[in-house]
């Protein structure tokens, strides 16, 4: 197991659980770093003032915020801390809700649980109540500097801890224009279409998805450095679907045939 | 409204509907910039390039990539060839059931709406709508955004299509070594009266009742400082210790819990206000010299509780 990265103590009333994070993510995309297209030298960001038009060295930065259109109010490290309260190393466990009832919008970054040292025991019993009431436990959570809201709750054998987003930060359905057609789909397209997700239905399987696209952003890099061109294969651009009736059927068609020779192989 | 991030069509079968993404999370962050400190001007970012040591536009930046110590340059137009038709459409592959997914895999969460006012893209996206809000299952598809490929969960939230980007499973982190070692099952007493507190706490789920307290704090902050105010640099608090009786501390909260419930709420002086600005620390001291009991095990919370009596 790597290293963890915050140890602390969950607190549901007088019952204290000492815990580790450690991160539950990591990225796998392919990363690039920016270069000049003409020479390939490195691209360097260099910071200038916008008033004397000079390179500013890094020890001249300071931070401001923007209170009004141009005016600025600068604040140091310590000072903007501060906004993080008392950096707690407590999850005080607020409130318990139902695991379910969170719409997956509010959950942010996952971090694994484990049990911090003399943490076995409490571990186990927070773990076994959170799985047997389905829910999971709110409180606040303050990392590098920032105070979160934290949802903590069971994952197969150990806890997991989600950062929850606020309801602020979330944008609603209706904050969208969504025009809605004159005549609604009737109850035979709505019925084709029904069987064609059943048709289409299966488990969630996550090791079944595989990235293909980095394994191809891969093949095509070794490609450029033999020094091949890279040309796009023309395609067609998708059109609307005028008559939803035929492509309900046809799509069905294609479906249906295509289930059925996965049986006739197996 | 919002900006439109990606402009394309979600195909399922041979249905296709041309939609437009856009973000369901929204920055409400305070921002800072970076000032030049002697004059207070912002400072402006520049990109050079380190061989010519001269500015350089934007558009004659290129991706580079270390392929074995060799770099390999690599352009916009190189990237979108790798998948032309993903860069435009969303393919449906297959139909889970939400609850399936595990929120682990969750990403970055989006809405979908409809492009132009064509009465089919309308009912093709009605369509998607309405059966996908009658089955409780989600598309599973994935398209191409910017440089890489996302894997993507659409389903329907208050009758408009939300896809949300999941990770792939290699970016989930192994979690065999996370939990506690060995499989001792915890003591059946101790697990009901646990379940029993859980359920003490229980709450309905309403994300307006919590505020992001850090961000008002920040705008406090930087409200101080401009009026010429000192800012106080809070302390690092400390964590109770954990109990030494797992019964004892789990039977003591619950009869806290619940004697909690059902009455009216305390009314909050201003003293009881100046309490929660201490720190535990602070409020550990004035505890100390108050005799509370058991205030070693106690959160910043609770302290300020006993302290109020």
């Amino acid at each position: 197991m790597p290293r963890s990265i915050w140890n602390g103590t969950i607190a549901v009333g007088l019952v204290a659980v000492p815990i580790k994070l450690y991160s539950a993510t990591e990225s796998k995309t392919v990363s690039f770093h920016e270069v000049h297209a003409k020479d390939g030298a490195r691209v360097e960001h260099r910071r200038f003032c916008s008033k004397d038009d000079d390179e500013v060295p890094y020890e001249e930065v300071v931070k401001g915020f923007e209170v009004a259109p141009g005016e600025f109010v600068v604040l140091d490290k310590d000072e903007i801390a501060a906004a993080a309260g008392e950096r707690s190393k407590v999850i005080d466990v607020e409130a318990c809700v139902c695991v379910d009832d969170v719409d997956p919008v509010f959950f942010d970054k996952t971090y694994y649980v484990g049990p911090g040292d003399e943490g076995e025991a409490p571990y186990r019993v927070l773990h076994a109540a959170l799985d047997k009431t389905g829910r999971a436990a709110l409180g606040r959570f303050t990392f590098h500097n920032r105070e979160y809201l934290a949802a903590i709750r069971p994952l197969g054998g150990i806890l997991v801890l989600h950062t929850v987003r606020f309801a602020d930060e979330v944008v609603a359905p209706d904050d969208i224009e969504v025009r809605r057609p004159s005549t609604r789909p009737g109850d035979r397209e709505v019925e084709m279409a029904a069987r064609l997700v059943e048709s289409m239905h299966e488990d969630f399987e996550p090791s079944a998805y595989e990235d293909q696209h980095r394994e191809a952003v891969l093949a095509m890099i070794a490609r450029k450095a033999k020094g091949e061109t890279i040309e796009a294969p023309e395609e067609a651009p998708a059109e609307d679907t005028p008559d939803l009736m035929a492509a309900l059927q046809a799509s069905l068609d294609a479906h249906g045939g295509r289930r059925r020779r996965k049986k006739a192989r197996s | 409204m919002a900006r439109a991030l990606w402009t394309g069509s979600i195909s399922f079968g041979l249905v296709n509907v041309p939609v437009q993404l856009f973000s369901a999370v929204r920055d409400v962050d305070l921002h800072f910039r970076q000032l030049h400190e002697p004059d207070g001007a912002p400072i402006d970012v520049r990109r050079f390039c380190a061989e010519e040591d001269a500015e350089i536009p934007y558009e004659e930046i290129a991706h580079g990539y270390d392929l074995d110590g060799e770099q390999v340059i690599v352009t916009d137009e190189d990237l979108e060839a790798v998948a032309p038709r993903r860069t435009r459409t969303i393919d449906i592959d297959a139909f889970v059931d939400l609850a399936d997914v595990d929120p682990i895999y969750f990403d970055h969460p989006y809405l979908l709406g409809p492009v132009g006012e064509s009465e089919g893209t309308l009912r093709a996206y009605q369509l998607l709508v309405d059966v996908l809000g009658r089955t409780d299952r989600a598309a599973l598809g994935r398209f191409v955004m910017r440089t890489r490929e996302y894997l993507v969960l659409v389903r329907v939230r208050d009758g408009v299509l939300t896809l949300t980007t999941l990770l792939f499973h290699d970016e989930v982190r192994d979690r065999k070594n996370v939990g506690p070692s060995g499989s001792k099952k915890p003591k059946k007493a101790e697990v009901d009266e646990a379940v029993s507190l859980v359920e003490a706490l229980a709450v309905d789920w309403d994300p307006g009742e919590y505020r992001d307290r850090y961000r008002e704090r920040l705008r406090d902050v930087v409200k101080r400082k401009k009026q010429g105010k000192r800012i106080k640099i809070p302390k690092e608090s400390s964590a109770p210790a954990p109990a030494v009786d797992l019964m004892a501390a789990l039977q003591k909260s619950l009869a806290e819990a619940t004697k909690g419930r059902g009455g009216a709420p305390a009314a909050r002086s201003d003293a009881a206000d100046d309490l929660e600005d201490l720190s535990r620390d602070e409020l550990y001291e004035r505890a100390q010299a108050a005799g509370v009991e058991g205030r070693s095990s106690m959160t910043k919370r609770q302290l300020v509780k006993a302290l109020r009596g």
